[in-house]
């Protein structure tokens, strides 16, 4: 047995280190991806037999008006939260000062980064609840009345995104001050004495050097954009009368309130399939910048 | 530096810029100085419409109490701290084993392991939801602490597979050499070589899972229903629903339920800014 | 390092029982990647207490036979002994081997004892007995002082004599050294080597050392093993190498400045004596080993030591080679000359120009520019056929009252 496990020691161990990560993650995670695909292709409540139905799901979806909603929300998402990296670099570039204190501000201003999504949902609930609200003392402060966003079909999905996008600029703008402290003090003394300044020095020498951090800061918030579904869940449940649903809140509410899960499963399909086209374009790039690098 | 940095010896300068700042910064924080500000006011305040005007009573301490003696967000919080603690632990030990072997050993299979494991990391959660029910009740599991850990370190192990994998990677090459002809077998190179040397990035990791574990709601509202295991943000989120304007207690619960991640966050600060930005360039 | 006297780290075993043991026993050792022929064939026995240095240029395959005798590497084919026994398929701990590091790879989070005292450690010998080898090993290597720091906390000397007293702690059958010194500043890298030399001296252990230069080789070896593209070219003493090299890749590859290599034809061969010529150069006789092979109208190589070119004072008539001198180079000790011999072209010269490389006495009032007559002698020099793959040259008495090595 002692001479069996020395002779075989050599891989065994390794194996046996990797099993479990890679075993619960390939059961858990990856599995149930694929499965879900199945699961589309079905009839199913949730607790009794599968009906297969084809794409029986994917043609209710094309004529389900409601789909058409939650990825126009979807679309709106992705091009605001585009808005995080810009602003996540405009503050990381105010607050890249060596100042007394001012390390006591970068935390403040990473302080969105790591409240709960739940926390800041509740917490512009209340900015934005009529009468009472942050915003509502504002308007009123102008002599305005400040409309309620939260019930109004045209607003709501902007304010639930501004309320997003909190925390999404805090996180770009961590990744940014990362990449301002990487920068190459060479370069941009090169650029000054070049006479290059403000506008130019950003333009044409920090951000080339930023490229990579831009690259992940955009992926990042992709990928958060299409992940939303905590504040819409929290702030309106997708009302008011579903016009702020995204894909994600459709097919959790098609399958846990409705029951539907063979179609909710179709659903999670879309969002997938949106996901692969991100991530190979993602993985592409990578993979490209590895070949140059190399 | 970029920008450039506002010189030291101006003094008048340096107080407006950081006054700016100040300013700007305030504004950044407005929704949660309301908040913070609301926790403290009475419910005589609240229901007379008084929410920004100078209030009559601080009800700190009444309003805390409350949250914790009229509602189950005591329970609620043990639960966090019950799935938290226990995920994050079991990642961090899964995530080692997987990270040394995949940085470590050369065999065929090793890039296809780590690229399911880099891939599994961008799916939106939601995908996997109906499956993983069905799996947590099927097991019997449904409704449970354990499901959520479970889950919790599956999906976690997947970034912090690529975490540790890469930082383990970076660890010079002769140091294993040294190791392996000093006679030490993989498990004794693991806990005597490996582990040491990468406590920063375990800290790391560690502030960074238990922030985004402690934080998760989906999860939560998909895989628990019963407020015995319920974590605080499906609690919170429960809460808003019953007291429907009673927001000075509202704003305390929420306070609550940011309070662990934000002072874990002022504790380890270096370590997860570093842990954030690591995983972020690597991935 | 103390005396060589010193009983401290006496061997356990009793040598004269294992004398007739080899230390360390390679038989046709193959390596490849893919298609990559990474080792071809090495034979090679050591006997105890020997100083082999493994030498070659990079990618030679040193690097990657030392890791194969440490198990760190695994072989195609072949077999290997250590002292008598066949480790082939052992793990490193348990080959009898103890590794020395070019980056020395001391585990940072541990302090010096005990980096010095994991092997022991991961053994699960007793703590008195790690102890005891660690405080020994430290003594040696006069570290005792600095048993409690940490690896950041030292010097790079002093890293490097960590390593060394981690792998002495072990007590191995082979010590194996992976370029140490490549990491040191000139002016350290010489006093560890002569520290080296005499810890050899102590422990009177068997250690295998891999380098690419070529003074570290001459000066510590008891025999030097030439490596090239993953074969053996020679093996032998320091100076039976640099007396005898047995090709012209050993020929060129030991000494400094480079061996001169001219391309000329066999005119005659009569008995032991061979006529050769080159366009530039006039006609030599050089003596001929036995079986030298050699047949008249053959193409060799000629080979001649800048040491060993002469300048010839205004005697044209006896001069073998005329040329202009085109750099000087006063090195105070000695000066390099690089000689223009316009037909007479010196194949992959020192200074890649085809110049001749002639070092000469201390100070030559010579300059650029002037003409000079360069004098052989046939004695020195060597002549290597079929490709430079053999010396067909007489063998050279390797005793030599001049001073080979260069000690910088």
């Amino acid at each position: 047995m002692t001479s069996l496990w020395r002779r075989h020691r050599w891989w065994l161990t390794p194996t046996l280190l990797i099993l479990p990560g890679a075993v619960l993650f390939a059961v858990v995670i990856l599995a149930s991806s694929v499965q879900s695909l199945w699961i589309s292709l079905h009839d199913w409540d949730g607790f009794g037999p599968m009906v297969w139905i084809g794409l029986g799901n994917y043609r209710e979806l094309m004529d389900d008006p409601q789909f058409y909603v939650s990825l126009k929300n979807n679309v709106i998402w992705l091009v605001m939260f585009m808005l995080a990296p810009p602003i996540g670099l405009a503050i990381a570039l105010l607050v890249n000062q060596k100042i007394k204190g001012m390390r006591l501000v970068k935390s403040m201003f990473f302080i969105p980064l790591v409240l709960a999504s739940v926390a800041v949902g509740v917490v512009f609930t209340w900015v934005y609840t009529p009468e009472f609200g942050l915003l509502a003392l504002i308007f009123r402060a102008f002599g305005a009345n400040a409309p309620a966003l939260l019930s109004d079909e045209h607003f709501v999905t902007f304010a639930i995104v501004v309320a997003a996008l909190w925390s999404q600029i805090a996180f770009c703008m961590v990744l940014y001050l990362a990449g301002l402290n990487n920068l190459s003090e060479e370069l941009i003394g090169a650029g000054r004495v070049d006479g290059a300044r403000g506008w130019n020095m950003l333009r044409h020498i920090v951000l080339p050097q930023l490229t990579q951090v831009t690259f992940i800061a955009i992926a990042v918030t992709v990928v958060g954009a299409l992940r939303s579904f905590d504040m819409i869940s929290v702030m309106t449940r997708g009302g008011p009368f579903g016009s702020s649903s995204v894909l994600a809140y459709q097919m959790f509410e098609q399958s846990i309130f409705s029951y539907r899960f063979g179609y909710g499963a179709a659903i999670a399909s879309v969002l997938f399939v949106i996901m692969a086209v991100f991530i190979t374009w993602y993985l592409t790039r990578i993979i490209r910048a590895e070949e140059r690098g190399a | 530096m970029y920008p450039r940095p506002v010189p030291e010896t101006a003094h008048a300068s340096r107080r407006l810029y950081m006054t700016l700042v100040g300013a700007i910064l305030i504004v950044w924080l407005a929704p949660l100085f309301a908040v913070i500000l609301t926790s403290f006011r009475s419910m005589a305040d609240v229901m007379s419409g008084n929410l920004w005007g100078w209030p009559t009573e601080i009800a700190v301490v009444e309003n805390y109490t409350a949250v914790f003696t009229q509602t189950p967000m005591a329970r609620y919080f043990l639960n966090s701290l019950v799935i938290t603690i226990p995920s994050v632990v079991g990642v961090l030990i899964l995530s080692t084993l997987a990270g040394f072997v995949l940085a470590r050993y050369r065999f065929p299979g090793n890039m296809l392991i780590f690229a399911l494991f880099v891939g599994g990391n961008f799916l939106p959660h939601q995908i996997m939801m109906i499956p993983v029910r069905d799996l947590m009740v099927r097991l019997n599991l449904y409704d449970t602490t354990t499901a959520l850990i479970i889950f919790h370190v599956a999906f976690q192990t997947g970034f912090a597979t690529l975490f540790m994998r890469n930082f383990i990677a970076a660890l010079p090459d002769e140091l294993f050499q040294a190791a392996r002809a000093e006679g030490a077998t993989p498990f004794q190179t693991l806990i005597h070589v490996v582990v040491p040397l990468v406590r920063p990035a375990l800290a790391a990791l560690a502030i960074l899972l238990f922030t985004f574990i402690w934080n998760d709601y989906f999860w939560a509202v998909v895989l628990t229903v019963s407020d015995d295991v319920k974590p605080v943000t499906a609690g919170l989120a429960n809460l808003r629903g019953e007291w429907v304007s009673a927001w000075n207690l509202i704003s305390a619960g929420t306070i609550i339920v940011a309070v662990p991640p934000v002072v874990m966050f002022f504790l380890m600060q270096k370590h997860f800014i570093a842990g954030l930005t690591m995983g972020a360039v690597k991935g | 390092m103390t005396a060589a006297s010193s009983p401290i780290f006496a061997k356990p075993r009793n040598r004269n029982e294992r004398n007739a043991m080899k230390s360390l026993e390679l038989h046709r050792i193959e390596k490849s990647y893919g298609a990559y022929h990474a080792l071809r064939g090495i034979d090679l026995s050591v006997e105890e207490g020997e100083f082999i240095v493994m030498v070659g240029p990079s990618g030679c395959g040193k690097s990657t036979l030392l890791k194969t005798i440490a198990g760190l590497e695994t072989i195609s084919s072949g077999q290997i002994l250590i002292s008598g026994r066949d480790v082939t398929k052992e793990e490193p701990g348990d080959r009898g081997i103890a590794m020395v590091f070019q980056s020395y790879a001391l585990y940072p989070h541990m302090t010096v004892a005990e980096n010095m005292g994991f092997g022991l450690r991961m053994a699960k010998r007793p703590k008195e007995e790690i102890d005891a080898a660690v405080a020994r090993a430290a003594k040696i290597l006069r570290i005792t002082d600095q048993l409690d720091k940490r690896p950041k906390q030292l010097s790079g000397g002093q890293r490097q004599r960590v390593a060394i007293g981690r792998a002495i702690t072990r007590s191995p059958d082979v010590f194996l050294f992976d370029e140490p010194l490549s990491n040191l500043d000139a002016a350290l890298r010489t006093q560890m080597r002569v520290e080296l030399s005499s810890l050899h001296a102590e422990l009177g252990a068997t250690m295998i050392y891999v380098t690419h230069d070529q003074v570290e080789a001459m000066t510590m070896a008891s025999r030097i093993v030439v490596l090239n593209r993953g074969a053996v070219e020679q093996v032998g003493s320091p100076l039976e190498l640099y007396r005898n090299p047995g090709n012209l890749f050993v020929a060129g590859f030991l000494g400094a400045p480079r061996m001169n290599f001219f391309d000329v034809t066999v005119d005659e061969v009569s008995g032991a004596k061979a006529g050769i010529s080159a366009p530039g150069l006039a006609p030599l006789n050089v003596s001929l080993a036995e079986g030298a092979a050699l047949n008249p109208g053959d193409r060799a190589t000629l080979g001649i030591r800048p040491e060993n070119i002469r300048l010839a004072a205004g005697d044209a008539a006896r001069a073998a080679i005329s040329g202009k001198v085109r750099l000087v180079e006063h090195l105070g000790r000695e000066t390099i000359l690089y000689v223009d011999a316009g037909a007479l072209q010196c194949v992959s010269s020192e200074s890649g120009t085809g110049n001749i490389t002639v070092q000469v006495g201390q100070v030559t009032p010579i300059s650029a520019e002037s003409p000079v007559s360069l004098s052989i002698d046939p004695h020195d020099a060597y002549l290597f056929a079929g490709d430079g793959q053999r010396t067909v040259t007489a063998r050279k008495a390797s005793h030599s009252n001049q001073t080979k090595v260069d000690t910088i």
